[in-house]
């Protein structure tokens, strides 16, 4: 066991260093902004992470190599972990505004930001970012310091990529070691024979396509800081903004019809976009979750625009095709950002339930694995439907017929294909069981016939499927203590795909004596 | 630098859009929204999208020359 903690530790340690320097990053911001009064809180929260890390690394860098039971606790407390402590800069720079920093002008106090002062609101916007949820513990995001528009922004953007991948590419070790962390992050798929070459390819990509959103959305009539933030956010499918009524505070169809081809580049697997750039367009139809991300987002949008102009709140076809579309690629690409709200429409929460309903289902089944999007992820619902197919067409096949599944140019034998079914199963079952858990859980705290059931499952599907769209229950009053750890938690598992979590539980109550 | 050119898709036009990227969003924060920075930001994506869609084609057109 001490060597486990050993290699842990060592590997958490580099993933707080990473925390840190990304804190030090944005020291840029306050700089060139002149809120000068958040720059002792960003320095106390980078140097933090940094200090432990440091020590956590120093102590056991001579550990050896993660194995596979290694890297999902690394991943599941690096993630846990990074939630926490970036938490920091929410809680000293609202504290900082609150008491007032020596030597520097600070502004007034919002309510907004005083939310902050509450250590859970903080660490449930941290760890909302980090998961790319969305779900938000501010009133009005345009109040916020630019500091804290920034960070929440930067860590949807780097949590959208994967903290592990991020501390890969930097601090990269040779070995199999990081191979075992890049694949307890959800991800199995690499583009080089090297994953540091992986991961850094992966950065690279990611980074271009954000300079190409960012662009987008300024020539659609964004404001160049909205575009910067929005565009971080929508690629990264993460869904903060940094206006009250996220995307319907713009109000404008060129934006909206924008924001859709960035968040469908988010829910497209990386590798699929690395051979696109290299000149092979075929991946766009031939690869089975590409081909997927295209027709189920039109397929589902399709039945949303009918249930909202045929039945639901819209009159005229376009407004119906307007805000069903960008809601239902909104929601299954797992961004979550809004343009249904009360300002400019009807609100998601005021939508019919089928409607909701439907949009739910968007986020339960989420964009392709191996992309920034949460979710089940398109190839286990795949699977699981083929799997399902495979299983009832057998009956009417003689015992002694060989038979395979065909899976994305994949020719499963009996034994890869029942391997393939049970894992897609494993996770599908686990997440709704997690999901019907926290409705309960949810129904029993909120206040009773404030929230339809249909609000309820809508949330918490929400955050475990790390989407961030609301129906009005998240908020830093509205939603409960226990709701907001709650969510925590779903939005951990929901990033992490749920087993590296149950993993990392199990060893501590088994550590601890609970679980035998 | 040689980080950028070793990583990415080995092409030195995407190579360039990645480290001009910064250069254009910093021109447009400076400058504000005006015809020429209009025009630079269309022809970054221009250039994205062109260039792209050319590295597709191409194996088909040396065929079929």
């Amino acid at each position: 066991m001490n060597g486990a903690v050993a290699t842990v530790g060592r590997d958490l340690g580099r993933i707080l260093e990473a925390l840190g320097g990304l804190i030090l990053i944005s020291l840029v911001v306050p700089i060139v902004w002149g809120e000068y009064f958040a720059l002792p809180a960003l320095v106390v929260s980078a140097l933090v992470p940094l200090a432990i890390g440091w020590v956590l690394y120093r102590r056991f860098q001579d550990a050896e190599a993660p194995g596979r039971f290694h890297g999902m606790i690394v991943a599941a407390s690096g993630w846990f972990s990074v939630g926490i402590f970036g938490s920091l800069p929410f809680l000293l720079i609202a504290w900082s505004v609150q008491l007032g920093v020596p030597g520097f002008t600070t502004p007034a106090q919002t309510a907004t930001l005083a939310a902050f002062t509450e250590p859970l609101n903080a660490v449930f916007e941290s760890m909302s970012g980090f998961t790319g949820t969305g779900l938000t513990m501010t009133d009005n995001e345009e109040v916020l310091p630019r500091t804290l528009q920034w960070w929440r922004t930067f860590t949807e953007w780097v949590g959208g990529v994967g903290v592990i991948v991020l501390t890969t590419a930097i601090l990269s070790r040779p070995g199999s070691g990081s191979l075992t962390l890049y694949e307890s992050e959800a991800r199995s798929k690499k583009i080089h024979p090297s994953i540091v070459s992986t991961v850094r390819t992966i950065w690279w990509i990611f980074i271009l396509f954000t300079f190409i959103s960012i662009l987008a959305l300024w020539l659609a009539g964004m404001p160049i800081w909205g575009a910067i933030n929005h565009g971080m956010t929508g690629l990264a499918t993460g869904g903060f903004s940094i206006t009250d009524n996220s995307i319907a505070t713009y109000d404008s169809v060129a934006i909206d019809f924008v924001l859709i081809p960035i968040m469908l580049l988010g829910s497209i697997a990386f590798p699929v976009h690395y051979l696109i750039l290299q000149g092979d367009l075929r991946n766009f139809y031939s690869d089975l979750q590409t081909r997927w991300v295209f027709g189920y987002m039109g397929i589902g949008s399709a039945v949303l625009w009918a249930f909202l102009y045929f039945a639901g709140p819209y009159e005229t076809p376009f407004a119906a095709l307007r805000y069903g579309l960008f809601q239902f690629v909104s929601a299954a690409t797992c961004t979550g950002f809004q343009t249904a709200v009360d300002a400019t429409n009807v609100a998601l929460g005021r939508w019919p339930s089928y409607a909701q309903l439907t949009v739910t289902f968007g986020m339960f089944v989420g964009g392709a694995a191996g992309s920034t999007a949460g979710g089940i992820k398109l190839i286990r619902g795949l699977t699981l439907a083929k799997g399902i197919r495979h299983q009832i067409a057998d009956v009417f096949y003689p015992e002694s017929a060989v038979r395979r599944l065909e899976i994305n140019n994949r020719r499963l034998n009996e034994d890869e294909a029942s391997r393939e079914f049970m894992e897609a199963a494993i996770i599908v079952v686990l997440w709704s069981t997690f999901l019907v858990v926290g409705t309960f859980l949810l129904l029993l705290t909120l206040p009773s016939g404030e929230y339809s059931l249909a609000n309820v499952l809508f949330e918490v599907a929400s955050a475990q499927g790390n989407v961030g769209l609301s129906s009005g229950i998240t908020g830093p009053d509205s939603l409960p203590t226990i709701g907001k750890i709650a969510f925590l938690f779903h939005m951990w598992i929901g990033r992490l795909e749920i087993i590296p979590v149950l993993v990392m539980l199990r060893t501590i109550f088994k550590h601890g004596g609970v679980y035998r | 630098m040689s980080a950028v050119f070793e990583a990415g898709a080995d092409d030195r036009i995407f190579d360039f859009l990645l480290l001009v990227g910064p250069l254009v969003i910093g021109l447009i924060v400076v400058l504000g929204r005006s015809l020429v920075t209009e025009a630079v930001a269309i022809a970054y994506i221009a250039a994205f999208l062109g260039y792209t869609l050319y590295r597709g084609v191409r194996p088909k057109l040396s065929n079929t020359g």
